[in-house]
């Protein structure tokens, strides 16, 4: 396929979810079918182009010297690009149905669609300052989703947040020049670009260096001390809360610390160093951190955003084991963590929407009045827990496996936080579940009159998230396969 | 093609999720009321054949031959792989056996709990998954299984729905989770450095990989070891034993204390004897701290037993101590106190089960549920008294009753097997306990029937009906007669005993 279609996909959905505000749409429904359109138009594009990969490189344009804004799709920008393009229509549809009553829709659109086409952009830049330039472009499009309510508590949100990544980005500067001093080049290289020979004897300045970076890039996927900002962001409207703030925002901090890690410094200078160390004991805490502060929160969705963060760091972890075992079991995270907290977050948001109810206490006797929704939030709360034949066990697997191949003694210690963070999860959402299902001898069910299932535009996704979640739990040997020959590539 | 040897697990599995999805219907459309005789019988009639096809399914499974198969790939070198093996078809008799018997007993007794339909449902699939964990040919297939057991017997616990059994659910569900994940971690560690996770007799090990990272495998070991020990209620994770079995419909108790525990035990097992091997780990640190908390679960178990007034929950902790003494047989890794640990896991199925039906019988028949209550009960419901004392006989270890037979084998194994003191400790810890057992156990009998001056209340027989008097009698019988006739049993468990070490 012609290199073209990669700036194509990317700004379509700016293009056209620019004027979304300007469109003068008849009715409502003129609004809806454009919007998806648009959305499911631009993900046949991506599929196509995954399936048919563009082999060269594209430029788009040249600063000076090595800096240039250009794209390439490489093995880890496919799977990066295939979550992002087969989640966003699925999420389009569930917010036609959601942002009924939020209002603002139209804004709300043109701020979501024009996210897509920036994620895109992560996904295919071929070096690192086009990575840095969307990854900002990515802050900036998706302050104004957490805005959205207007409300004080939003205001407040989004301040966080953009205080959050913008001095993570300053952070991640740093690493992007380092890289272009010492680097051979900016383009992402299996095994990374640093110059041995520029860089002396200077290594532990690198390290420093990598360690800053890491961390800049890592705020987005909420690693601790930055994590706050991803609760306080539970604010925004559901469908952000479970696309951005589980899948793609985050998603990108850990892609891009994957990039910087495996293809701009490259494992072989850091492993075994004081940096990986430092990363991993940062990582560990933070997984079993998250947890323990989603068992401690009542409010549903800022639960869910609590485990967010323990799962993000799942991904990270397995990133600083720095192997390419380590490598698959991130990415095979990175892929079903997406598909089961996106359809916990959408079970979440149907349940505000259909009763109002936000705290988990409230919760009770609700999985009669919606029972397919509470039944498959309970099966994306066992995938969570890791239960076999669901997809989380895989991906806990592949981590574990490679953290007992590094034979690194604090990757042990990696292991058992896995599982803490299992058993934590099981009383976090388990409790949810069994609050709904069992309210408890007298329970008046008249209290909750009127709540029911939502709509096909919300349970169609809930239903495909659930079928992904079997259909990888059961037959995970093609994505694993795929994942290990993008790991195989580096040594 | 031995596929169909699964047919004893989809079938009941399948036959419960469908009662269990019409019984979440009924309840979506409104429908409260009881349902009426005749849907009662036919419910009987439905799930009773259900059982006896699966259970003679399996049994036909387990006897004719060993069998293996794949189902399919759960990742790229893990199958999920069935094979019946000789460990297997003893745990699949003595499940379907008490299975049965406790059915039919449930039939009567659940008129008094409500929600027929939704408990057979979980019944039939606890069933099924059980058979899947005995026939489970490799480490993830029993893990998946062993999880599943967990998720689906929950529902058994809380099934009354007041505040305690809920609590009491997510205590069970919480232990058993941690103790599933702590065998989860040891896992991966054993995957690394077995040659292949399908049970082998003596151990698939790899020595050389295993001897230059031993410290690290020794602890996932016993972390594998104290966290299967969750389900098989051994210290310190035993806790939910006691909360669980006052709540639980008795016909629950009785299962969840006479075969789901045994679980632990197969996974236990499999560990140590079809995995890891006894040469990696006899002498080490991990033999001896599992001895150490094996043998204090036994005492605790029993001294807990003792002072608690209220009859189920002095049964569980009773379960709590009995089960260790197959861990303990395990654990001393000799021939024959392995060989008493089987037994002893056979023989405790049968009684605890027995004793957890007489509870329920009195609660049923009187609502007593509180050791004190029960003075001059053996003057009202004497056949019900007889078959407990049976059944209390066997577990004490009193000759001729099963009990005896086991624990004189874990004694002798003990003292046969190079461990130093836990040589003499073990043997002195099972006495003192059994001491403690006869003084837990009998009293009942004694007041039962020898209240003293002060009843005076009427003769009036309170004996069950033969739905459940027939499962007790079975059972009660069952807790005698292996202690007569043991040869046959004792003989099939030494022909494959020695290929285990």
């Amino acid at each position: 396929m012609n290199a073209s279609i990669m700036v194509i996909v990317i700004l379509l959905p700016i293009l056209a979810g620019a004027p979304i505000p300007l469109i003068p749409f008849k009715n409502r429904t003129q609004m809806m079918v454009y919007i998806e359109g648009i959305v499911l138009l631009n993900s046949i594009l991506v599929i196509a182009m995954l399936f048919h990969r563009p082999e060269e490189a594209l430029v788009l344009f040249k600063f000076t010297g090595n800096l240039s804004i250009s794209f390439r799709l490489d093995g880890l920008g496919t799977v990066f690009a295939g979550i992002v393009s087969a989640l966003w229509p699925l999420a389009t549809l569930y917010s036609f149905e959601y942002m009924k009553h939020e209002g603002h829709e139209k804004y709300f659109f043109m701020f979501y669609v024009i996210t897509y086409g920036v994620t895109l952009g992560i996904a295919l830049a071929e070096d690192i300052l086009t990575m840095y330039f969307f990854y900002e472009m990515l802050t900036l499009v998706t302050l104004p989703l957490i805005l959205h309510t207007l409300s004080r508590e939003a205001v407040l949100a989004s301040r966080t947040y953009l205080y959050y990544s913008l001095g993570g980005a300053a952070f991640a500067f740093i690493g992007m020049v380092f890289v272009l001093t010492y680097g051979t080049t900016s383009v992402f290289t299996p095994g990374g670009v640093i110059d041995l020979a520029k860089l002396g004897d200077r290594k532990n300045l690198l390290l420093i260096i990598y360690v800053i970076c890491f961390c800049g890039f890592s705020v987005k996927s909420a690693m601790w001390p930055f994590s706050s900002w991803l609760p306080k962001a539970g604010v925004a409207p559901t469908p952000v809360t479970a696309l951005l703030h589980a899948v793609a925002v985050v998603k990108a901090g850990a892609f891009t610390t994957i990039r910087v890690t495996y293809y701009s410094f490259g494992t072989e200078l850091l492993r075994g160093t004081w940096a990986q160390y430092l990363l991993m004991t940062l990582v560990i805490f933070t997984i079993v951190y998250g947890c323990s502060r989603a068992l401690k929160e009542t409010h549903l969705k800022r639960r869910l955003a609590w485990s967010t963060v323990s799962n993000l760091s799942y991904i990270l972890f397995g990133v600083v084991l720095m192997t390419p075992a380590g490598l698959v079991g991130a990415l095979s995270h990175m892929v079903f963590h997406a598909v089961m907290k996106i359809c916990s977050f959408f079970c979440a948001g149907a349940v505000i929407y259909k009763s109002g109810k936000n705290y988990i206490h409230e919760l009770e006797g609700m999985g009669r009045k919606m029972p397919k929704v509470f039944v498959i939030f309970t099966i994306s709360g066992l995938a969570l827990m890791g239960v076999p034949g669901l997809c989380g066990f895989i991906s806990k697997w592949n981590l574990a496996k490679a953290a007992v191949e590094s034979q690194n003694p604090l990757a042990y210690v990696g292991v058992a936080a896995l599982l803490v963070s299992a058993l934590l999860t099981a009383i976090y959402m388990m409790t949810i579940s069994v609050r709904a299902f069992f309210p408890g001898k007298n329970f008046d069910y008249n209290s909750l009159k009127g709540v029911e299932d939502p709509n096909w535009m919300m349970l169609l996704p809930l239903v495909l998230f659930v079928i992904a979640m079997f259909v990888f739990g059961l037959h995970s040997e093609p994505v694993i396969s795929g994942l290990e020959t993008i790991a195989s590539a580096m040594q | 093609m031995n596929g169909w040897i699964l047919l004893p697990v989809f079938l009941p599995a399948g036959a419960g999720a469908i009662l269990l999805v019409s019984s979440f219907l009924e309840h979506l459309k409104g429908k409260e009321d009881r349902p009426g005789r005749e849907e009662l019988h036919r419910l009987h009639v439905f799930v009773g054949a259900i059982l006896l096809i699966s259970a003679a399914l399996a049994l036909i499974a387990a006897w004719t031959g060993d069998r293996s198969v794949t189902l399919f790939y759960l990742m790229k070198d893990i199958p999920v792989y069935f094979r019946i093996d000789e460990v297997g078809r003893l745990f699949v008799t003595f499940v379907s056996i008490v299975w049965v018997a406790v059915l039919f007993y449930s039939f009567v007794y659940m008129k008094h709990e409500g929600e027929e339909k939704r408990f057979f449902g979980f019944y039939l699939l606890v069933y099924g998954i059980l058979v899947g964990l005995d026939f489970a040919g490799n480490l993830v297939t029993m893990y998946l299984f062993y999880e599943l057991m967990t998720l689906a017997s929950m529902p058994l616990v809380l099934h009354n729905g007041s505040r305690e059994a809920i609590m009491a659910a997510l205590k069970y569900l919480f232990y058993s989770m941690c103790g599933a994940y702590m065998g989860l971690f040891g896992i991966f560690f054993l995957y690394r450095y077995c040659d292949t996770l399908a049970f082998t007799a003596g151990g698939t090990l790899n020595l050389a990989a295993a001897q230059e990272n031993s410290t690290i495998l020794l602890i996932a070991v016993f972390v594998m070891l104290v966290g299967f020990g969750a389900k098989a209620g051994m210290f310190p994770l035993h806790a939910w034993l006691p909360a669980a079995h006052p709540v639980a419909p008795s016909p629950a108790s009785a299962v969840l204390s006479g075969v789901i525990v045994k679980s632990g035990v197969l996974a236990a097992i499999r560990v140590v004897y079809y995995l890891v091997g006894t040469e990696f780990l006899r002498g080490t640190w991990v033999q001896t701290a599992w001895l150490t908390l094996t043998l204090l679960t036994v005492f605790m178990g029993s001294m807990l037993a003792y002072r608690e007034p209220v009859f189920k929950k002095r049964l569980a902790y009773s379960t709590v101590s009995q089960v260790s003494y197959i861990l303990f047989g395990l654990a001393a890794m000799s021939e024959t106190s392995v060989t008493g640990a089987l037994l002893q896991t056979v023989f405790h199925a049968f009684t605890k089960c027995a004793l957890f039906l007489t509870a329920g019988i009195f609660i049923f028949q009187c609502g007593k549920t509180r050791v004190d209550e029960l003075s001059g009960i053996g003057k009202k419901m004497p056949v019900t008294l007889w078959c407990y004392t049976f059944a209390s006989l066997a577990l004490i270890g009193i000759p001729p009753a099963s009990g005896f037979i086991s624990k004189w084998y874990l004694a002798e194994g003990a003292l046969e097997a190079d461990m130093g003191v836990f040589g003499w400790l073990g043997p002195v810890v099972l006495l003192v306990s059994a001491l403690l057992t006869a003084g837990y156990l009998l009293p009942i009998t004694m007041r039962g029937f020898f209240p003293g001056k002060e009843d005076g209340t009427g003769e009036a027989s309170l004996e069950p009906s033969k739905g459940m008097l027939i499962p007790l009698m079975v059972l009660a019988a069952l807790a005698i007669l292996p202690g007569i006739f043991p040869n046959p049993l004792i003989r099939y468990i030494q022909q494959f005993v020695s290929a285990l070490l």
